[in-house]
Parts: structure tokens; sequence; C-alpha cells
């Protein structure tokens, strides 16, 4: 039998390995839990899309699967994203496998941000599979839409991915902050909730110009600049899907303005973790 | 005098129950200190407070009064966590994991290198006898071979001090008697053992010193080897039932008295309306 008790306790702790091996667990875990099948479901659909839309549309068929497909990508990662968040903290707390991790040398932010980067991995590889099967079937059918080459429609696609998947890294957050406090159901509805509201938040500056009352104004304009700026992200994809590439600068300010907002999230979802009792 | 490894003084939890608000104290004045090298035991009847007082000595739960110290260090501190190993009661862990690649991502979190981390799990995977199941999903183990695993991982550190909820819990006599040779060899490495039982033969074979909790509180505590040498008890059984049959007398009648008192106060001042 060895069993070695005192005299060589482990060296000190390295701050990222535990981050990095919470990571690679999330990211077992949620592979292995049977999520693929989504992206089988979504491979199904765009396959039966294509052979259909192929044989029905004159000349936009590549033009409408593409856009179809971007669609369902960046749905099916979305609720990838919103399900497996919203049960990320819970999850362990359900199952108590929380109390291994706390009486590990391991801080509330380390396990946070390895439990948001094991998912936002699985969220990538699943994003990036639907949209090579998506490339693939574009080049099965032609892949020539309004005299753009083959080349063209590729990069178009990984551009449109790029965004989806920024987008997703924003939804991971929100599901990984609402997981540290509250159940799976309501979490999922949170986040939903402000998912949408972030994508309909220009509306509200609207209405506030519309109203007459300037406090109900200026409270409708402090909730437009709280909310993410979804509407910011399709509005650049949109003009990717009409051939107008936005500028660096404001890709650079959209991705800065991502990450601020993951990063407030992620030290919010940190210290209510830290603040938790295990009873 | 020898060094102290853990120490609580007054560790004291409340809780409040959701519902009505109402405080509820699961654990009172918990003194306690254990040294260098001894094993203690805890034991008590189900909610006497022996899991409550593991996790506030571990950080995860933070006493309402008083406090938990580990290595000389506050309870959660990392330092110390890093030189502990923690066993939790009915271990419950990551289903889609081996049990090798437990080992590991627990290895991982203690900062134990490659090499060491495998090296290691494979030692602990031997002791425990699951070398066979070594590379099977833990959804597929049985309840033991959870709790040997369990076991294991709680080594990985090769820690300074364990402690350990119902380790006997869900094993068979095999499994009871190897992890018997288990914390027989940990005593001999001279690591501080704590842990909860309510197997007493058991804690009986391999405690120094055992602790009887009730309700929430401490009733006693006696080094294993004076309880039957002074003949007052046959054996660490009768100790347990004795202090803890007679805790419960000395409540009921303490109780029984602030009855009598409060209802001879409520005539006293229904006379005195009268």
């Amino acid at each position: 039998m060895t069993v070695t008790g005192s005299g060589k306790a482990a060296k000190p702790v390295n701050v990222i390995e535990p981050v990095v091996a919470i990571a690679i667990n999330t990211f077992r875990e949620t592979v292995r839990d049977r999520i693929l099948y989504a992206l089988i479901l979504f491979a199904a659909i765009v396959t039966v899309l294509g052979i259909v839309l192929g044989s029905l549309s004159v000349g936009q068929d590549i033009r409408i699967l593409k856009d179809i497909g971007l669609a369902a990508i960046s749905f099916i990662g979305g609720i990838i994203a919103v399900f497996a968040g919203t049960n990320l903290v819970y999850k362990e707390l359900e199952r108590r496998t929380i109390y291994i991790i706390f009486t590990k040398p391991v801080s509330g932010w380390q396990f946070i941000l390895g439990k948001y980067i094991g998912l936002c991995l699985c969220v990538a590889v699943m994003v990036m599979a639907m949209g090579a099967f998506l490339a693939m079937i574009v080049i099965a059918l032609g892949g020539n839409v309004a005299g753009a080459s083959f080349i063209e429609q590729i990069k178009e696609i990984t551009q449109e991915l790029s965004l989806i998947y920024l987008e997703l890294l924003f939804v991971t957050a929100l599901a990984t902050f609402f997981s540290t406090f509250s159940t799976p159901v309501l979490s999922v509805l949170f986040t939903l909730a402000i998912w949408l509201a972030g994508h309909l938040g220009e509306s509200l500056l609207e209405l506030g110009k519309l109203t007459q009352n300037p406090l109900i104004a200026q409270i409708l304009g402090i909730i437009f600049y709280c909310l993410p700026d979804f509407a910011g992200l399709t509005r650049i994809r949109g003009h990717l899907l009409y051939g107008t590439a936005p500028g660096t600068e404001v890709l650079t300010y959209l991705v800065t303005y991502v990450f601020a907002y993951v990063l407030m999230l992620l030290v919010l979802a940190a210290i209510v973790t830290e603040r938790k009792e295990f009873s | 005098m020898a060094d102290v490894v853990i120490q609580t003084t007054n560790l004291s939890k409340e809780l409040t129950s959701s519902l009505l608000r109402r405080k509820v104290r699961i654990l009172s004045g918990l003194n306690l200190t254990v040294v260098k090298g001894e094993t203690f035991g805890l034991i008590g009847p189900n909610g006497a407070g022996k899991t409550t007082s593991i996790k506030l000595m571990l950080g995860l739960m933070r006493a309402t009064e008083g406090n938990a110290e580990i290595l000389g260090m506050p309870a959660g501190d990392k330092r110390a966590l890093a030189q502990l190993g923690y066993l939790p009661e009915n271990p419950y862990f990551y289903s889609h994991l081996t049990g090798r690649e437990f080992l590991d991502f627990v290895g991982q979190l203690f900062g134990i290198e490659r090499q060491d981390r495998k090296e290691r799990a494979r030692e602990l995977l031997e002791t425990v006898r699951l070398t066979e199941a070594a590379d099977m999903q833990m959804r597929k183990y049985s309840k033991g071979m959870l709790q040997r695993l369990g076991i294991a991982q709680s080594l990985i550190n090769r820690p300074e001090v364990v402690f350990w909820d119902e380790p006997m819990s869900g094993l068979d006599p095999i499994g009871r008697r190897d992890v018997r040779q288990i914390l027989s060899h940990l005593k001999e490495k001279g690591t501080t053992i704590f842990f909860n039982s309510h197997l007493l033969p058991d804690v009986n074979e391999v405690c120094d010193r055992v602790g009887v909790m009730n309700r929430g509180r401490l009733v006693v505590d006696e080094q294993v080897k004076n309880i039957s040498a002074g003949g007052n008890y046959k054996d660490l059984e009768d100790f347990f039932l004795e202090f803890v049959s007679k805790d419960d007398a000395n409540i009921k009648a303490s109780s029984n008295a602030s009855n009598s008192t409060n209802s001879n106060c409520d005539t006293s001042s229904e006379e005195a309306r009268s």
C-alpha cells in the first residue's frame, strides 16, 4: 500500500493552473453532455434546406442558404450558451461537486473564469463545426453569388461567424453571471430577457424621445446605456451582408466594448461566488 | 507542547430559515484543539453538527461567532487548503470523467506537476483498489467505488491534515478494512486526521481521541484509551450513549424548567391583573 501523507506538500499553486483545469473540465462536461446532438440537428436542417432551396430558387439559392444557415448557427449557439451557461454554477452546487473545488486552493474568480472559458471553448467548437458544415454546402452547391468568388464567400462566412461568436461570448457571460445566484429556469428567463432587450435597446431611446416626460426619457436612457448593445453587433452583421465591411475603428470599439462588458459580468459573478456559503 | 493543527474557539453557526426568517442555531460554542499527528473522531447522532463543524473549519461556511484555525491560518485560507485533504459526506463527483481523469483534475487544482500527478493518481488508484475501473466514467461507479475514489482524491496532494466526513459510508467490510489500513499508514506518516463517523467500532480502532456532539454542542472529548480503562464504560458505544442520553435529559429538564417558569410568570401576571 502506498499512502504518503505529511512531509511533501504541494508546491505553491500557480494561479492559472486551476483556471485551466476547471476550463478543460467544463469543456469536457459540456461536450460529453450530448450537446453535439444540437449540431447534428442543425446539420440536418441545413442539408434539407440546401437541397430544397437549390431546386426552388433561381440564382439566389446560395444567398438564402447562407442567411438561413448563419441565423441557425446564431440561434443554436445561443441556445447552447444560454442553457449550458445558466447551469454552470447551479449544477456544481446541486451535485455538491463545488465542495471539491472550494476545499482546494481555488478562488472564486478562478472558478468563474475557468467555467466561462470552458464553455466559450465549447461554443467556439460548435460554431466552427456548424460554420464548416455550412461552408461545405455552399461549396457543394457552386458558391457563386452575385459574382462573388468562392474565396470571398468563405471570407464573408468567417467574418459573420466571428461576429456571431462575439455575441455568444456576451450571452455566455450573462448566463454565467445569473447562474451564480439563481435557479436555471430563472437564469434562462433573465438571460433571454436581457438578450432580447439588448437587441431592442435603441427602441428605448426612440421611446424616450417620443415621451413628453423628461424623467421617463432619462430613465429609459440610463436603461439603454446599462443594457448590452446587441443591436450594434447586428447592425455590423447587416453591413457585412450587403458587402460594406465596417472600418477597423468600429470593430476595435465593438470588441473592446464586448470584452469590457464580459469582464464586468465575470467580476460580479466572482464576487457573488466568493461571498457564497456552501451548506 | 505539541503543534496545534486544528483549533476552534467558540465556533458557532446560526442559519436563518428562508420562509419565516427564524434563526436556528446549528452549532454552539465549539472549542476544540487537535495536535499534529493526532487522529480525532467526531461522533454524534444525525443532525448533531458534525458536518457543519468540518465545513466551518474548511471555510465552506462562515461562522456566526467564534473562529477556526487550521495550521495556524484562518478557516478557508488558501495556504492552509493547499496542505489539507477533504472527503465530503456521500461524495458525488463529475460523472462524465473517468476516475483517473478526476484525480488528474484534482491534482491540477493543487498545482501538482503533470508527471507527479500521473504517478500519484496511479498509486492512489491502486491503494483504493480502483486500478481496473480507472478508465471507466464515474457515472458507472457504485457508491462504494465513489467513496474510495473520494478517499484517493483527498490524498493526492500528500496532505498534512485530512478531514474525512463519514469515510466508511457505503463501503463493504473489505472497503472498511482498507480505509482503516490507509488511516494507519497516514498515522505512521504523522498526518493529522479529523473525521466524522457513525461507525463506533471503526472510530474505536483508529482514533486517539473522540469528541461526542449532540444538538450542536460538543458534550465531551476524551482519549480513546481512557474510555474503557476507567472501568466506567464497557466500550465506546456505551460511552457515547451515556453522554448523549445524559445531555438529552439535561436539555429536556432545562426546557421543562423554563416552561414552568414561564407558566408561573403567566399565572403571577394574571393574578396581578385580577
